[in-house]
């Protein structure tokens, strides 16, 4: 299974639509609001930890499972549709 | 995982992900691993940015300090206002204790309130030497009876007091005959009838000029309450034009039977005239109410003391 994923995703970078998803994500996830509200939990990290000093591997562990939660349905569903049809689409090629 | 992939050539890689890809539910959980690679390489990107502008001050720069909101909300209670100051006038490090009265008096009406309490300023000292001089006057026609702790001395002047009170009360009354309300003033009745600018006030024992003269400067109409007559300019709002061209007929004819029958009722009343309506009334005896009202705070404030 995870060969399958791997196979996909490869073939996924080798054509540079996998830059182009994450082009499209990242456009989706500013417009939304999300990378506000993303900063938002960095600056209560910063603030919670404002004694000691501040590493990104911290934010990494203690941001990335609330940020995940935040990603509005539809964009996901977008996006997730959209890799999907590409992958069947690839096929017929 | 990634031997396989690595070993695998471009051509090799294509035909393998065809024949995968021929499996609907493969390529479905293929979706979900690569967005969810996909999604974490943005989420790590953004991380960074936030990482590098907090670790270079960039973020401060560019956002600035966090206002404090707390600072500007508008407060909801009862209690206060919109900026959260107390609305209650009075507080309490404001009172003072009247020395006079002891009744707690805020700062900025203690000057007032000790003018007509202990009787300084003009119309002060008046009501409150005649509130003085009322509570005085009654030891002193029972004065054989007095207990003997009373010190002569202080009678002998209190009495001194008590006549120049009543010397002065009486000026008052020739002024202004309308501030006479005390009893005290009754002392004065036979002097002061046969006071003739006093006693014109009753119409009847003016003569046509005095009337005259009178009626030019005053209202005059007579009360049907008091009984008296109106003191006030002869444009006076609480009577009427209609009122006044009446009573101005009626007095100015020698010897009416309403002017006769009026003047009696006056001396029948057996106070000296008094030519204010009732609202001067009201308002005099409203103020002695106020004066007597401290006697009974001081039981209370007593009260407790002897309880212990």
């Amino acid at each position: 299974m995870t060969v399958n994923n791997t196979i996909a995703h490869q073939r996924l970078i080798l054509s540079g639509d996998r830059e182009r998803f994450k082009e499209l994500l990242r456009r989706r996830l500013i417009e939304c609001g999300w990378r506000d509200q993303v900063r938002m939990l960095c600056r209560d990290v910063v603030k919670e930890n404002e004694s000691n000093q501040v590493t990104f591997d911290m934010l990494v562990t203690r941001v990335t499972p609330r940020a995940r939660a935040l990603v509005p349905d539809t964009v996901k569903k977008e996006l997730l549709q959209k890799i999907k049809t590409h992958l069947l689409t690839q096929k017929d090629q | 995982m990634n031997p396989i992939a690595s070993e695998l050539s471009m051509n090799d890689l294509n035909n393998k992900f065809f024949e995968i890809m021929q499996d609907e539910g493969v390529a479905e959980e293929a979706t979900n691993f690569i967005y969810e690679s996909v999604f974490d390489d943005v989420t790590v990107g953004f991380l960074f940015e936030f990482h590098h502008g907090l670790k270079t001050g960039l973020t401060e720069l560019i956002e600035g300090e966090k206002e404090e909101e707390d600072v500007y909300k508008i407060v909801n209670s009862p209690e206060c206002d919109v900026f959260g100051f107390s609305i209650l006038k009075k507080t309490p490090d404001s009172n003072c204790s009247c020395p006079n009265c002891e009744r707690p008096v805020s700062a900025t009406r203690f000057a007032p309130h000790l003018e007509k309490c202990m009787g300084m300023g003009r119309n002060s000292s008046r009501i409150a030497s005649r509130r003085i001089a009322s509570n005085s006057r009654e030891p002193t026609s029972y004065a054989g009876l007095l207990s003997d702790d009373e010190d002569d001395a202080d009678w002998a002047g209190g009495s001194l007091q008590n006549e120049r009170r009543k010397r002065r009360i009486k000026n008052n009354n020739n002024r202004k005959p309308n501030k006479l309300h005390n009893g005290n003033s009754r002392n004065n009745n036979g002097n002061s009838n046969s006071d003739a600018n006093d006693g014109g006030a009753t119409y009847e024992t003016m003569t046509a000029n005095e009337k005259k003269n009178l009626l030019l400067q005053i209202c005059g109409v007579v009360s049907e309450h008091t009984k008296k007559l109106c003191t006030r300019s002869t444009r006076c709002p609480q009577h009427t034009e209609d009122q006044r061209r009446a009573l101005r007929n009626s007095v100015l004819e020698p010897s009416t039977p309403e002017s006769a029958s009026m003047g009696a009722a006056a001396d029948e009343a057996g106070s000296p005239p008094d030519s204010s309506p009732s609202s001067s009334c009201s308002s005099s005896s409203r103020k002695r109410d106020r004066h007597k009202a401290p006697p009974k705070i001081n039981k209370r404030n007593k009260e407790p003391a002897n309880r212990d």
